[in-house]
């Protein structure tokens, strides 16, 4: 039974996603001591690099999805079930931070698949949850995919193959607007869609993800690329003024919203 | 620039609050475990419930509202040492916390 963490990197105009991924790639077979393959295409592979990824899967990167005169990079992401050359699958955003050995029970808890709903902020206890539309339920997070090869694996990714192929026309049952995609989105939907509507909770990860959201910024305390210790600084308004607050965190993994502060901390 | 001058030019307080709060974050997924085909949380109810039995063998729903056939006295002890262990560090380390200013 082979297990290893999945990574998509597409290089845009403002962000080398591809030197993230290294750095994320790096953290996973330190802190999980899985092996990392990575999904791009040929134009976002450095000539140069001191990083040996387990599989580099190349594959056309779509660039259809425009935001605010940028292209996101984060179509195709159905593609995974296919291209993953793992049995169990760790499915990740480039820009989560790993600190522990956390993610490793996500392979003792999913039976054919497991995400995040949950979420917590750094530094904002009180943050809400964020709904798919008005009125809507939570979404999931497609920051962290576990899953293995099953049918029902199978069948969440084909799903969210075709949610995202008619996107405009789920927005309208849903009631989001569907200016970006997101795959967090078409997670969402497929997952219901798979168990008839109905909030099945067994592929739902039992704790929360934690985001380091806008507003906040993170130090590293050392400069170890293995460094899991970190001073988040939080502008906290107050009666129209800022107040700087802070903590410092140590060996927990968070998510960065924000890719300019994952890329200050990566550098 | 180091962080604590930073901190300290940036004339930063520490969030007790948000501290906390993470520290519960970071500490209550380490009190989940896998045991027995089942998904436990090692909190003072489960560990009470298991307590208030004298059979070999109960039955009782894991996280995910699966019933569970489970040795009592086996899942009692791991959740008991996983229990210990971890509301060890999270004290420890709340401590350290309480001393920020």
């Amino acid at each position: 039974m082979s297990r290893g963490a999945l990574l998509f990197a597409f290089n845009s105009s403002k962000v080398d996603y591809y030197a993230m991924a290294e750095y994320t790639a790096k953290r996973i077979n330190h802190f999980l001591n899985i092996p990392v393959s990575i999904i791009t295409n040929k134009d976002s592979i450095p000539n140069t690099t001191n990083y040996k990824f387990d599989n580099v899967i190349t594959m056309s990167a779509d660039d259809s999805n425009f935001f605010r005169d940028t292209v996101w990079f984060n179509k195709g992401r159905y593609q995974a079930y296919d291209l993953t050359p793992y049995d169990e699958t760790l499915l990740m955003d480039v820009d989560y931070m790993v600190n522990s050995d956390r993610l490793l029970k996500v392979f003792e808890v999913m039976s054919d698949y497991a995400c995040h709903e949950s979420t917590a902020f750094m530094m904002v206890p009180d943050a809400a949850y964020e709904l798919l539309g008005p009125n809507s339920f939570p979404i999931l997070w497609a920051t962290i995919i576990g899953f293995r090869k099953t049918k029902k694996s199978e069948h969440l990714f084909q799903c969210m193959k075709m949610v995202q192929q008619n996107y405009n026309h789920y927005a309208n049952i849903y009631g989001f607007v569907p200016e970006i995609y997101r795959n967090d989105y078409s997670l969402t939907i497929a997952h219901r869609i798979l168990n008839g509507h109905y909030p099945c909770i067994d592929e739902i990860l039992p704790w929360n993800l934690m985001h380091i959201g806008l507003k906040t910024k993170v130090y590293p305390n050392f400069k170890d690329p293995l460094n899991t210790e970190f001073t988040i600084v939080y502008d906290n308004w107050k009666r129209n003024k800022i107040k700087k607050e802070y903590i410092t965190i140590k060996d927990i993994d968070f998510h960065v919203i924000n890719k300019d502060i994952f890329r200050e901390i990566i550098t | 620039m180091d962080t604590q001058s930073l901190l300290a030019e940036a004339k930063a307080k520490f969030a007790h609050n948000s501290a906390k709060h993470y520290l519960q974050e970071k500490f209550s997924n380490k009190l989940l475990i896998a045991e027995q085909g089942g998904l436990w949380r090692a909190d003072p109810n489960t560990i009470n419930f298991l307590n208030c039995f004298d059979t070999e063998t109960l039955v009782l729903l894991d996280i995910y509202n699966n019933p569970v056939e489970v040795n009592r006295t086996d899942l009692l002890n791991k959740l008991i040492e996983i229990y210990t262990k971890v509301m060890h560090e999270w004290h420890t380390e709340w401590k350290e916390l309480e001393t920020k200013r």
